[in-house]
């Protein structure tokens, strides 16, 4: 059987190419694409730890829909935001949004 | 209906009067005179059947002292008990009724006639000051003056009627506070009738000093009856004139052991201090004379005839107080009211020989009169008073009355030369009036021979004999002499008077056109000279002239008034000696006057001034007590009041006193801001606040707004964090 | 009925409450909306106290239509409402003053309905005072009163004026006034608190009723003091409060200023009922609870009421202000209801209880009195100061031609002042007079120097301003008395001429409760 390790290698690799895209992407569309991709990696690891740890029980199944359940309103949400922001300002581009800044 | 219910009834048609005239008929002054001579005439009628009722009554007078008509009711509850009040007519007071009854209608008639109604109403006539009279044209297209009717008419019949109301409260009354009711309601009326000319200052000036002199004495009278009724628990005639209240006051020292007097003493002086005020003896007498400003002579005859009399009339009343006790000689009561009234009367009697306007010398006189009433009671001889006060009142109400038509028949002679800075009460302008005004001369001579006490005939002599032979019999021989000497000067003054206004030639143009007055006023003079005379012969002595004349002496009816009291005039009998004294002054001050000024000149000097030289003035001057009491009591009350009270002790002191902690709380206040409150809690609070300020102006520059810088930031954080945790746990943890 | 019966002290006390809340939401530019509806809200009131009046069983002693609710359960104090015969004719001479002193002010043209409102919610506080049964309710709406009175003053006052304070620094008239009257009667009340607060704390309660029995019974020591030395500083603590308000010389010089610069209404019922506040706290309050110490300092206290006597009387007779001359006259009038207690205080209980009782019954009817003849003093005052808009006595002077009916009245209210006999004064002058003579001689003998100069000051006021040569720029500038003034002060003037005649109607009703007070 595969251990446990691997899959943690593959969910770590998964998990550092979301975070680069997040901190180095300009796009916002893009930001979110690689904040999904954290949250697979995320996913990828409970099931992996349920799976090698605690298979009696489904807590990591249930925390992993969670997420999906998360992820999937956060993209709602942030498309709608960027839509908007789109449709008023014409940007996609995240450094040209400063409204919040002091 | 029964003499109670009547006498309930007595004062109140004069008070109804006085509503109705005031609320209602003010503008129309027929109806109102209607109203208050109706009233007087109703108040008059039913006296005059309540006199009757007592006088003639079962049994007269002597039943009458006994069983005295009374009714009363609870007045004010107080404590357990009540304080009762009602009406009662005794003895004494049935004889004041008389003349009330009579001198009030009177007055009333006679002020119809005097404030000129129907006459025109006055060209340039104000209200507040007396008629200056109107241009009348005839058919004839003659221009004429004639005198105008009064601008306040109707109020003045309205301001009678509450004086007849205070008067029969007066006199009807069981108990000594609705006495004093009636007495302070006479105050306030002789308050606003003497300032009834209220636009001159000095009837306003005048009606203040009757009215703050009177309240001098009121005062004390108030004293007077809060101490009698702590002491026997009523003010009621019959509680407090019963033999064992008298007992108790006559031997219970007075509270505080005031001067070593007994309660009765020490009360009565109270009352009669009361007295003082009111019947204007000295030392308050300044007032009366003054009075004489309210219109002529209708408030002058309330200022000699009935309201002063109260004060006499209240003395009587007292009677019982102020001698018990008096077994051994006079009470001390009794004493001040010998000295004050002797001293009264015969201070009166000098002041009235030197003034010349017609009131004053009235006025004196009546200051003088009362005094021998006052010196009467104070030596015991209280039957004796109450005959001089009836008959005082019927000649002194006809002397001032006839003045009062003098004066009147003198402005129609003003109005006719048109010389209006000539003073119609002043007798040095008269002269001669006998012939134009014949009726006021024939009662004014009667009044006056009433006063003077001319023998036999007149009311005055056989009242003022009646003092003589007590104060003789009595062995007060100090004050026989003294009430000897003002009985000259009385005499001899009044026959001054009426030489001056009616004998010899007129002295001026005003006294030949002088007019006899309208009926109104004539019928009065009429009516009160034949009381001027026939009132005097109720109180001959059953002994006159050592003749037994049986039971004629009426008048001392009066005493069973006051059989409860203790005191005992001795038995008199007939003497020559002040028969003679009598005879001897009241004749010799008329033939002196009469002589001195049978044809006075006008532009002659007086006589008397010729004979008292120097002191002239002085009597002119009334002994400068008016300067006196202005420069002492007047200014110093004025000085108390505007800058001792209010400058000094309220806005000096106690304010001052309220400023100064109001500035030390100020003061505090500034050096707890300065100190404390600006250095350690506003400061503390406003460094607090820039700590806060600088640590959020240093860490702004984060925010940046840039999502992914905050990324990095989170991420920075969670490293180090991370490795901060590893330590914690790996390293220092284990 | 049977609720209106029951209920009929809180009715009365809050019916001006619930007018003046639901004037709130009246618009406040219909001035002529506002003043009626003040005037037939404060109607409620009368009626009710009417009610009560004609309902009050005279046969009886103690306190009648009582109420007792829980309010403050913690400490023991309830909201015990009840009347008796002294605080009845206080009720329905408040309820009474108030409507005609807002039929006065009619004239006011500046923010109508707030004026109104303030004078409805001061009636409650007055008529708490009255009607309270427990300390802690009488202290609430003791100092309540303060407040709408004190924007009377402040807002409503008179416009002209200076006062010069120190050092050349000077405010205005009224707002000296207002604060002086504000923080005096505050500052002076401050120890009352104190001391209901203590009176709570050791006797667990605040209702007066057990009050009566307990605190009085009270022994051994308190805060390591006797408990004689505590009720004291207690006693002194009350005494200070109510004389201030009374006001007792020489506490007495807020009065002239708030009662001069308060507007004619306010200084009605400044004069007709807030004084009288004072004065039936001194016998609610300081006589039952503190008999011994009463009757201890009873001489200092007839010292004090006769130099406010004398030198109220003194004072009033040095004005040229026509209002200050009337303010005056209340700190004169005042005194004898002092006199009267301090007497009263000192023969409670003893063998001569009578001329205590006496000289309560004076008090109490003085009390009734003065707050007729001072209210109707003051209105007058209004009347001529609306039309020629000057008080400064002279300035006037021979005014009777002109406005006969006023004049007519202001001589029969000045009289009633005086206390001349036929009138109400008189009746309560004398009975304190004669109560406090076998107590106070002396004290009472000297008080008669102030009524005499009673009689100065009424007959300068009457001379300045109605007699003597008419001042010639008042013809055709002085109109005559209106009919809705003439409405203010008939009431009044009825109610003196009927209380001089017939004074038993009244006090009967006080009798009663002053004989059970020292039964």
């Amino acid at each position: 059987m595969v251990p446990l390790s691997w899959y943690l290698i593959v969910a770590a690799g998964l998990f550092c190419l979301g975070l680069y895209g997040v901190l180095s992407r300009k796009n916002m569309v893009a930001i979110l694409m690689s904040v999904e991709l954290m949250l697979n990696a995320i996913n990828i690891n409970l099931i992996a730890f349920w799976r090698y740890q605690d298979p009696a029980r489904i807590v990591g199944q249930a925390f992993a829909i969670m997420v999906f359940a998360v992820s999937a309103a956060e993209v709602a949400v942030g498309l709608a935001l960027v839509i908007s922001l789109y449709r008023r300002r014409k940007i996609v581009i995240a450094e040209n949004v400063d409204l919040m800044k002091w | 209906m029964t003499t109670e219910s009547l006498i309930w009834l007595l004062p109140l048609p004069p008070l109804l009067s006085f509503f109705l005239i005031i609320l209602f008929t003010n503008r129309n002054r027929a109806l109102s005179h209607t109203i208050g001579v109706g009233a007087a005439a109703l108040a008059w009628l039913g006296s005059m059947i309540v006199f009757l009722r007592a006088a003639f009554g079962e049994g007269g007078f002597h039943h009458l002292g006994e069983h005295p008509f009374h009714s009363a009711i609870a007045w004010l509850p107080v404590g357990e008990t009540t304080f009762n009040i009602g009406i009662q007519i005794d003895p004494l007071s049935a004889a004041t009724l008389f003349f009330v009854g009579w001198t009030i209608f009177m007055i009333f008639l006679y002020s119809v006639g005097y404030q000129n109604f129907g006459q025109p109403e006055g060209d340039h006539d104000k209200k507040g000051l007396p008629p200056h009279g109107a241009t009348v044209t005839d058919e004839h297209g003659h221009k004429h003056t004639v005198l105008s009717i009064e601008p306040n008419y109707s109020r003045f019949f309205a301001f009678l009627s509450l004086f007849a109301f205070g008067m029969y409260v007066l006199v009807v009354s069981d108990n000594l506070l609705t006495l004093f009711v009636g007495w302070e309601i006479m105050g306030l009326c002789s308050y606003l009738l003497i300032g009834f000319w209220f636009a001159k200052p000095s009837a306003r000036a005048a009606a203040i000093k009757a009215f703050m002199t009177t309240r001098i004495g009121d005062v004390f009278m108030l004293l007077g009856l809060a101490y009698l009724y702590s002491q026997t628990g009523s003010l009621s005639y019959r509680v407090i004139f019963s033999p064992e209240v008298l007992e108790h006051l006559a031997h219970d020292p007075a509270v505080g052991g005031f001067l070593g007097l007994t309660t009765a003493s020490l009360i009565g002086i109270l009352f009669f201090m009361g007295t003082i005020g009111k019947s204007a003896q000295f030392p308050l007498h300044v007032w009366l004379p003054d009075a004489m400003e309210g219109p002529t002579p209708v408030s002058a005859m309330i200022h000699a005839a009935t309201m002063v009399s109260a004060g006499v009339y209240m003395v009587i009343r007292i009677f019982p107080i102020l001698s018990a006790g008096a077994e051994h000689g006079l009470t001390p009561a009794m004493s001040t009211l010998a000295v004050i009234g002797s001293f009264s009367a015969l201070f009166a009697a000098t002041i009235a020989i030197a003034q010349n306007d017609i009131k004053r010398v009235l006025a004196y006189s009546t200051i003088s009169q009362l005094g021998y009433m006052i010196a009467a009671l104070g030596i015991g001889a209280y039957v004796a008073a109450a005959f001089h006060l009836i008959t005082h009142a019927f000649f002194k109400a006809l002397l001032f009355l006839g003045s009062g038509s003098i004066i009147h028949g003198m402005e129609h002679g003003i109005l006719h030369t048109g010389d209006h800075h000539m003073d119609p009460q002043d007798m040095m302008n008269m002269g001669g009036l006998r012939r134009s005004m014949p009726i006021t001369f024939w009662t004014f001579l009667i009044g006056g021979l009433a006063l003077s006490g001319f023998p036999f005939v007149t009311a005055g002599f056989w009242s003022k004999d009646e003092i003589f032979a007590d104060a003789f019999a009595n062995g007060h021989y100090t004050v026989l002499i003294v009430l000897a000497l003002t009985a000259f000067l009385t005499a001899f003054y009044t026959m001054r008077q009426i030489m001056l206004a009616f004998a010899g030639e007129p002295r001026t143009k005003e006294a030949e056109h002088a007019h006899e007055t309208p009926w109104t006023m004539t019928v009065p003079l009429m009516i009160l000279a034949v009381f001027a005379i026939a009132a005097g012969w109720v109180g001959i002595p059953n002994d006159f002239l050592g003749l037994n004349l049986g039971e004629i002496n009426w008048i001392h009816g009066v005493s069973y008034t006051l059989v409860l009291s203790e005191f005992e005039l001795e038995g008199i009998t007939f003497s020559f000696i002040p028969l003679t004294i009598s005879l001897a002054v009241a004749l010799g001050g008329l033939v002196v006057g009469g002589v001195m000024y049978r044809d006075f000149k006008a532009g002659q000097t007086d006589p008397v001034k010729k004979m008292l030289g120097g002191f002239h003035a002085v009597l002119q001057n009334k002994y400068y007590f008016d300067e006196f009491y202005h420069a002492t009591f007047v200014r110093f009350s004025q000085w108390v009041s505007e800058t001792f009270s209010f400058q000094w002790i309220d806005r000096g002191i106690i304010d001052g006193f309220l400023h100064t902690l109001a500035r030390v709380a100020f003061f505090l206040g500034g050096v707890f801001r300065d100190r404390f409150e600006l250095p350690v809690i506003s400061g503390g609070a406003d460094w607090v606040a820039s700590v806060f300020q600088w640590f959020g102006q240093t860490f702004r520059t984060i925010q940046s707004g840039r999502v992914q810088q905050y990324m990095i930031l989170v991420l920075v954080n969670v490293i180090a964090f991370g490795f901060l945790f590893y330590y914690l746990v790996e390293v220092v943890g284990r | 009925m049977d609720f209106i019966q029951d209920h009929l002290l809180t009715l009365i006390l809050f019916s001006p409450t619930f007018v003046a809340f639901v004037m709130v939401f009246f618009p406040s530019n219909e001035d002529n909306l506002n003043r009626w509806a003040a005037f037939v809200g404060s109607l409620i009131p009368l009626v009710f106290s009417l009610v009560l009046w004609f309902n009050f069983d005279r046969t009886q002693t103690g306190f009648q239509f009582e109420e007792q609710a829980v309010w403050y359960s913690a400490i023991n104090s309830s909201y015990h409402l009840g009347v008796d015969g002294i605080s009845l004719p206080m009720v329905l001479l408040t309820t009474l003053l108030t409507p005609l002193s807002i039929l006065a002010s009619f004239g006011i043209k500046d923010r109508v309905k707030s004026y109104m409102i303030l004078f409805l919610f001061l009636e409650t506080g007055m008529l708490g005072v009255f009607v309270a049964l427990d300390l802690l309710i009488f202290f609430v709406f003791y100092e309540v009163g303060l407040v709408p009175m004190y924007f009377l003053i402040n807002q409503w006052g008179s416009e002209k004026g200076e006062r010069e304070l120190w050092g050349g620094m000077k405010v205005s008239s009224r707002l000296y006034a207002s604060f002086k009257f504000m923080i005096y009667t505050m500052g002076a009340s401050l120890g009352l608190l104190l001391a209901i607060q203590m009176i709570g704390a050791v006797s667990g309660t605040f209702d007066l009723i057990e009050l009566y029995q307990s605190w009085t019974a009270l022994e051994g020591t308190l805060f390591g003091l006797s408990i004689g030395q505590v009720k004291a500083i207690a006693f002194w603590a009350f005494a200070i409060a109510f004389a201030v308000k009374v006001p007792v010389w020489p506490f007495h010089t807020w009065l002239p200023d708030a009662h001069t610069e308060a507007p004619t209404a306010g200084s009605m019922i400044l004069a007709g009922v807030l004084l009288k506040l004072g004065a039936y706290g001194f016998i609610r309050l300081v006589i039952p609870l503190y008999p011994g110490e009463a009757k201890y300092y009873a001489s200092a206290l007839a010292f004090l009421a006769m130099m406010a006597i004398i030198f109220g009387a003194f004072a009033s007779y040095g004005q040229t202000d026509f209002k200050r001359l009337v303010a005056y006259s209340s700190v004169n009038h005042m005194g004898f209801v002092v006199l009267g207690i301090a007497a009263a205080a000192w023969v409670a209980s003893g063998p001569n209880v009578q001329d205590g009782i006496i000289a309560m019954n004076g008090a109490v009817l003085q009390m009734f009195n003065h707050g007729l003849s001072a209210a109707g003093m003051f209105f007058l005052v209004g009347v001529i100061y609306d039309r020629t808009h000057t008080r400064n006595l002279n300035d006037f002077g021979g005014l009777f031609p002109l406005v006969p009916v006023y004049g007519g009245i202001l001589i029969f209210t000045s009289m009633a002042s005086l206390g001349l006999p036929g009138l109400n004064g008189f009746v309560s002058e004398f009975l304190v007079v004669r109560g406090s003579w076998p107590v106070f001689t002396l004290f009472t003998a000297l008080s008669m120097i102030g009524l005499l100069f009673t009689g100065a000051y009424i007959l300068k006021g009457i001379k300045q301003t109605l007699h003597g040569p008419l001042n010639e720029k008042w013809i055709g500038q002085l109109s005559e008395i209106n009919s809705r003034e003439l409405w203010v002060i008939a009431p009044l003037m009825v109610l003196m001429l009927w209380l001089g005649i017939w004074p038993a109607w009244l006090l009967g009703v006080i009798n009663q409760a002053v004989t059970a007070l020292f039964g």
